[in-house]
């Protein structure tokens, strides 16, 4: 990342769930490779998520951690949130997804249809996500100069 | 118990009817009740060289609360036996507290003492030997406080940041430590009455690889201010990192740390929290690592301990595992572990480390005139900091890391007002590792595994880093 450029990205742990360790690596990682990361923490609701895109209107994305099973529960206020158009950019969802250790693909689709676009079981694979994910939109942006 | 659960507290927020004895009364009843004063049985035990015992307990209900006290005590005789309260009352919501109460009892995580009122806190008192502390976790813990008073309880666990930081994600700092300075001020009260609470500060913190010149610079603080505002006896917990000489070092840092932000009149103890994170899960492990942090304790000349037990992976521990642990910790005590000895010399470097780390942080925010407004600037700034942090009022840009013998030194030290010797040295002690830009996946893996850090000793878990 060249030192002019200028990453923002939101980032949160789901509303029920308190678990700090994880938010706070995957915050000093993104920061230490250059990012601008407004860390809204733990037990954050939809509308905290919200909230973070008006203050930053130029959010690459907003990543939501959830290792409690509950994720489902608590993003249940994201349609909303998307049709008002409060929350524009890609919504990534990591962590432990569902309660219990069998997972079922139910799960992910369900996810999909709650209005998030990308789910991350390792989140070693974030940056290279977000790159990808900047990589679309600048080809969109360009097909829309271009049109 | 149709009535039987009131309101009594004394400061007119919670609702319900009832008032609290005047502070005189309650000073009188406790010298009635005759039992030692938490503050007594700590310098009894360092007096003699022993390490007190206490174990963590609290349910909802009245009489099981009474059986679980009379049941540890009567099975482990430990020296403190502790009312933990639940989680309504913690954040003073009395009402849900009542509610749950009244309907199942059962689904409380603690004693709700207010709710129950202080009479029921004096039954209580009086149905066992040794004094009784209060563990929460408040960020405003006044009206909890005054009904512990008047219950006769005479040790008190939480402090401004400590109680903060861990347990809530949006209380102003600032707010915190008012109520705490409340409380503080009612102590202060208390020893001109004749009577000396001991005011335990929470240096375990987040409990997840907390470095110990973090743990110990918080309870400095919060030490410094709870002297000013009258208390006479604070307990300085620390929580055990798993590496003998950091810990043995961390403990006896307590009493050089008192001399030198202290004044001489106040009488302060070290206490080791028996390691709060990840435990082993096979019952002969659990009680290794248990009778390990006793011996800790031991040498590093800790006046207590708050134990653990070998259903510690599993959840709350049931009364019969409270008491083995209780009963465990306190072999470490015999006389016939005497030759138990650790590396003097290196424990004098690792102090001496630990001390100047400690001043760092501490002298510039003790330096301004007022020390509320100054360490909750210097928070804001990351100046002050904790790892792993639930409050959003603390940066948590230290990140801590195990070095190659297990001994807990910051990959990164954020914005902490550290020397470049400092920074040097925690970088030296983990080979260099790239604190700017490391590898997210690889960082989540190793610091799995410092946390899992005995179950994977014990080999019960793969490492992380190996897979």
């Amino acid at each position: 990342m060249s030192p002019s450029e200028r990453r923002v990205v939101i980032l949160g742990v789901a509303a029920s769930d308190s678990h700090a360790v994880a938010n706070h690596l995957i915050a000093h990682a993104l920061r230490g490779v250059g990012f601008e990361v407004e860390n809204l923490g733990t037990c954050t609701p939809v509308e905290e998520f919200a909230d973070a895109c008006d203050r930053h209107p130029d959010a690459e994305a907003v990543i939501i951690g959830s290792l409690n099973g509950h994720v489902h529960e608590d993003l249940r206020d994201l349609p909303a949130a998307r049709e008002a158009g409060r929350i524009t950019c890609p919504v990534i969802v990591g962590g432990n997804l569902s309660v219990g250790s069998k997972k079922d693909p139910r799960d992910l689709e369900r996810l999909h249809e709650l209005g998030v676009d990308r789910i991350l079981s390792d989140p070693g694979q974030l940056v290279a996500l977000l790159d990808e994910l900047r990589a679309a939109r600048t080809a969109e942006r360009q097909l829309l100069v271009a049109s | 118990m149709t009535g039987g659960v009131t309101y009594l507290a004394g400061r007119g927020e919670a609702p319900g009817p009832g008032a609290l004895p005047p502070l005189a009364e309650s000073v009188d009843y406790i010298a009635s009740l005759g039992k030692p004063t938490a503050a007594s049985v700590l310098k009894a035990a360092r007096d003699s060289g022993r390490v007190a015992i206490q174990p963590r307990c609290g349910v909802g209900g009245h009489q099981e609360m009474k059986a679980l006290l009379r049941d540890l005590e009567e099975r482990a005789a430990p020296d403190f036996l502790t009312l933990t309260i639940d989680s309504h009352t913690r954040l003073k919501r009395f009402e849900q507290a009542l509610r749950t109460l009244n309907l199942s009892p059962g689904d409380l995580n603690g004693y709700p003492l207010v709710s129950h009122g202080y009479r029921r806190g004096r039954e209580l008192n009086e149905s066992v030997a040794a004094p009784l502390e209060i563990r929460h976790g408040s960020p405003d813990a006044r009206i909890l406080f005054d009904v512990a008073v008047a219950s006769g309880i005479t040790s008190f666990e939480g402090g401004g940041i400590s109680y903060n930081l861990p347990y809530s994600k949006a209380v102003p700092l600032e707010e915190s430590l008012t109520a705490w300075q409340d409380v503080d001020r009612v102590c202060g009260e208390l020893a001109g009455l004749g009577l000396v609470v001991d005011r335990e500060l929470f240096g375990t913190l987040t409990a997840v690889l907390v470095p110990p010149s973090i743990s110990l610079a918080i309870s400095v603080l919060e030490a410094v201010l709870a002297a000013r505002a009258g208390v006479r006896c604070i307990s300085v917990s620390y929580p055990q990192s798993g590496h003998l000489v950091q810990d043995v070092a961390a403990l006896r840092a307590i009493p050089a740390l008192a001399r030198t932000y202290l004044p001489s009149g106040v009488e302060v103890h070290a206490v080791l929290h028996e390691f709060m994170g990840v435990f082993p899960k096979d019952r002969g492990h659990a009680e290794d690592l248990i009778l390990y942090g006793a011996l800790v304790a031991r040498l590093g000349g800790a006046s207590k301990l708050i134990t653990k037990t070998y259903q510690e992976a599993f959840g709350i521990p049931d009364t019969r595992a409270n008491a083995e642990g209780l009963r465990l910790a306190d072999r470490a005590n015999s006389r016939l572990l005497g030759f138990m000895t650790v590396d003097e010399q290196r424990v004098g470097e690792e102090l001496d480390w630990i001390l100047a780390e400690v001043a760092e942080i501490v002298e510039p925010v003790l330096a301004a005139p007022d020390t509320i407004p100054a360490i909750c600037e210097a928070f804001a700034e990351g100046l002050l900091d904790i790892p792993f942090s639930a409050s959003r009022y603390a940066k948590s840009g230290i990140i801590p890391k195990r070095d190659d013998e297990g001994a807990i030194r910051y990959l990164s030290t954020g914005s902490l007002p550290f020397s470049s010797r400092t920074r040097s040295r925690n970088s030296e002690l983990l080979k260099g590792a790239d604190a700017a830009g490391p590898v997210i996946g690889s960082l989540l893996a190793e610091l799995a595994d410092d946390i899992n850090y005995f179950p994977i000793l014990f080999q019960e878990m793969d490492s992380e880093v190996s897979k």
